[in-house]
């Protein structure tokens, strides 16, 4: 599947057919790292449970080991001193990989934004983020709606690209 | 360092500290009827749940009920009356929000001062609600339901004016349906008001 995934082969009728039948695979079966960090992580185990039931969209397997997932749902806040593990498991993941920054924590920081030394101002600062799930947790509902938009993304084939970080506003009040 | 229950050490191997002492077989025929005991009694559970209706909400399809106060994204309400948004940009809502994720701008003096521009970062929010709180014209509320908010990019996270701006009535616990416009601006004294004098919702 990396033969699809270098430029270097002209996109074909054969290569796109096959391109778009790797990508409903995937779509279909994005089984995401157990990758709970903080509060978030209690909604995500609601998200995998019988009652929103991930499974039905085939993200319900969540992996213990980075060999073996997809997507890695980044639920909580990232320290200082989880960032070199997050990027490290983020690297040991095999080539089609998605992330997901779940809450607001690991989007921005969140509530650590300002003044704080300890939180890295987005888990985007350390790996390319696909989707961002915005709430403080977002409910199984909003998480399910980013695996869906996830979905979207990778049957068109989209992937992110690092550094796609917009400013945030200045603080309004002097820190 | 030879312990109890090396045979080297030249003493008799004793059974551990969990293996029952005495009746070995008969304490083997308890766990056997005791183990398919139990299960049997949690395949019990489990045959119960299979004729029960099935739990799981078909999310995209069907929603959740959601709790009364559940918090979501913030909508700036309008009055009814005037057609103008409630919002009068004092400004209080920015200057309490713990992670200032508020920005906003006013135009005009008194009455008809109204936000030119008011951005919300939902990257940053916390949802912890005190903007609805401190406001003192109930302007901005988050018991709007609107959850699902998902995007590739966080620029598009960044709520503006236009996209805040109510485009219903949000009910909140207090006044769960639309309260009818009166005809004339509200008097003082609105219990005096008869009931025929007040206009049904348009």
């Amino acid at each position: 599947m990396g033969l699809f995934d270098n430029k270097q082969i002209e996109p074909g009728v054969v290569t796109t057919t096959v391109e778009w039948l790797f990508n409903w695979a995937r779509k279909s079966s994005p089984w995401p790292m157990t990758f709970g960090l903080a509060c978030c992580a209690i909604e995500m185990m609601a998200a995998g449970a019988s009652r929103f039931d991930l499974d039905r969209f085939g993200a319900g397997v969540f992996r213990p080991s980075p060999r073996q997932s997809d997507v890695m749902i980044v639920a909580g806040t990232v320290t200082e001193k989880m960032a070199p593990r997050i990027k490290t498991l983020y690297e040991q993941m095999p080539d089609p990989k998605w992330v997901i920054a779940m809450g607001a924590c690991a989007i921005s920081g969140g509530p650590f934004y300002y003044d704080t030394y300890h939180v890295v101002k987005g888990v985007d600062l350390l790996v390319p983020v696909d989707v961002y799930v915005p709430g403080c947790p977002p409910t199984p509902e909003a998480l399910i709606f980013g695996i869906l938009t996830l979905q979207e993304q990778i049957t068109r084939g989209k992937r992110a690209q690092p550094g796609g970080r917009p400013t945030l506003p200045e603080p309004l009040v002097a820190a | 360092m030879a312990s109890a229950h090396n045979p080297v050490a030249g003493r008799p191997c004793q059974s551990p500290w969990w293996r029952p002492k005495g009746d070995i077989m008969g304490h083997y025929f308890s766990d056997l009827f005791g183990g398919s005991a139990s299960i049997l009694r949690s395949m019990w559970v489990t045959l119960r749940y299979l004729f029960t209706p099935a739990i799981t909400v078909q999310y995209p399809d069907e929603q959740r009920p959601q709790p009364l106060r559940a918090l979501n994204r913030h909508v700036l309400r309008i009055d009814d009356v005037t057609g103008q948004l409630k919002c009068t940009a004092c400004e209080a809502c920015a200057r309490i929000c713990p992670t200032r994720c508020i920005e906003l701008t006013g135009t005009g003096k008194g009455k008809n001062r109204h936000p030119s521009a008011f951005t919300i970062d939902h990257n940053l929010c916390m949802y912890c609600n005190l903007c609805v709180e401190v406001c003192p014209f109930d302007a901005i509320t988050m018991w709007t339901r609107i959850g699902e908010l998902s995007s590739a990019d966080r620029g598009s996270l960044v709520y503006d004016l236009k996209a805040l701006t109510a485009d219903r009535y949000y009910p909140s616990p207090m006044t769960p349906e639309k309260p009818s416009i009166p005809e004339k601006p509200p008097v003082p004294e609105p219990e005096k008001v008869e009931v025929g004098a007040t206009a049904p919702a348009a």
